[in-house]
């Protein structure tokens, strides 16, 4: 499952979504946007994992926000990946 | 506090990322805030961190072409980097130097080649987050990353391009054109030749004239011990296919 967007006046995100019987085994986001420290990429993936496809908003921000913690994201924001999120898997 | 100014050379992709980190762990341990020119030899596609490598470069392509492909350490788009058509720079220093907001310390870096190719005649403008533009069309593009308290910004200025070259190596998405033709894609970018004629020799000038401005500054090198790191860097990661294909 998979969503790509130009997010106005930022940047292009594709996120990747990988599920095995509604529960989201694995989440890959790449795209010309910013983030440092940039390892934390890996953390904002693996907060999503373990979520069942159709969560709520709420949980899906509550997971992507402790991932992001003190980092900082340039071209996207927390609430764009939720949303990018949940158009990958179609909800 | 003196800025050293490493003058223009040569190397390969993975060198030059590998000296970029080098210098910033230098100036990490307290080495001097350091910009450095330099082009690539061979020409070389650089991705950003966080850019799938199948996804925005054509890998065989770039084989036939004796192209090399490198991954950043900085985030930001995937840029070919011709041997002859642009200058790339890089700017190292301790993060106090600079606003502590990201897009203010663009500005401030990107003023100094504005700056620079005003010198040339040339009225460039920062386009948010991270691009130069000349008359409406990209001419710079830049990226940052902060590590332990260092700044690494680097950036290629466009002086003559091969469109059709660039694009027969990039992938562009489907969704970064979705309402354009490829052609206007192509037309969204320039170089300095196209805006007044200007030689690449007389755009260094104008560079170093720059960012030099306003600044104390002298003529300096890199260390040898900054060398021998690059290099073992240059190996272990950034011609490493663990790197490079890591997204």
């Amino acid at each position: 499952m998979r969503w790509e967007e130009k997010i106005p006046g930022g940047k292009l995100v594709c996120m990747e979504v990988w599920a095995e019987g509604g529960t989201v085994s694995r989440v890959s986001i790449t795209g010309d946007f910013f983030l440092h420290p940039e390892e934390r990429i890996t953390d904002i993936e693996n907060s999503l994992v373990g979520i069942r496809i159709n969560a709520e908003d709420l949980a899906i921000a509550a997971r992507l926000d402790e991932a992001i913690g003190d980092s900082l994201l340039i071209g996207v924001s927390a609430g764009d990946l939720a949303r990018i999120f949940r158009k990958a898997v179609g909800q | 506090m003196s800025w050293r100014i490493i003058d223009y050379a040569e190397n390969d992709a993975f060198m030059n990322m590998a000296i970029d980190e080098a210098v910033s762990e230098s100036v990490r341990a307290g080495g001097p805030p350091t910009i450095r020119f330099y082009g690539w030899k061979p020409s070389a596609v650089s991705i950003g961190f966080f850019q799938s490598l199948e996804k925005e470069v054509d890998t065989l392509a770039c084989q036939d072409a004796g192209v090399d492909i490198v991954r950043r350490r900085t985030g930001g788009g995937a840029v070919y980097h011709d041997s002859l058509g642009e200058i790339t720079y890089s700017v190292i220093a301790k993060e106090g130097l600079f606003p502590k907001d990201i897009l203010a310390s663009y500005r401030v870096i990107c003023g100094w080649i504005i700056g620079s190719l005003s010198l040339l005649g040339i009225e460039a403008e920062f386009k948010p987050i991270n691009d130069i533009t000349a008359g409406g069309k990209k001419i710079s593009g830049n990226a940052q990353t902060r590590r332990g308290g260092v700044l690494l910004q680097h950036g290629t200025i466009l002086h003559s391009v091969d469109v059709d070259r660039m694009f027969s190596l990039l992938r562009v998405s489907d969704e970064k054109i979705k309402d354009k033709t490829i052609a206007s894609v192509k037309e969204r970018v320039t170089s300095v030749k196209q805006q007044n004629g200007a030689t690449r020799d007389e755009l260094y000038d104008a560079l170093r004239k720059g960012f030099r401005s306003g600044k104390d500054s002298y003529d300096g090198s890199l260390e040898g011990s900054e060398l021998s790191r690059a290099r073992a860097l240059s190996i272990e990661r950034y011609r490493s296919m663990d790197w490079n294909r890591m997204r």
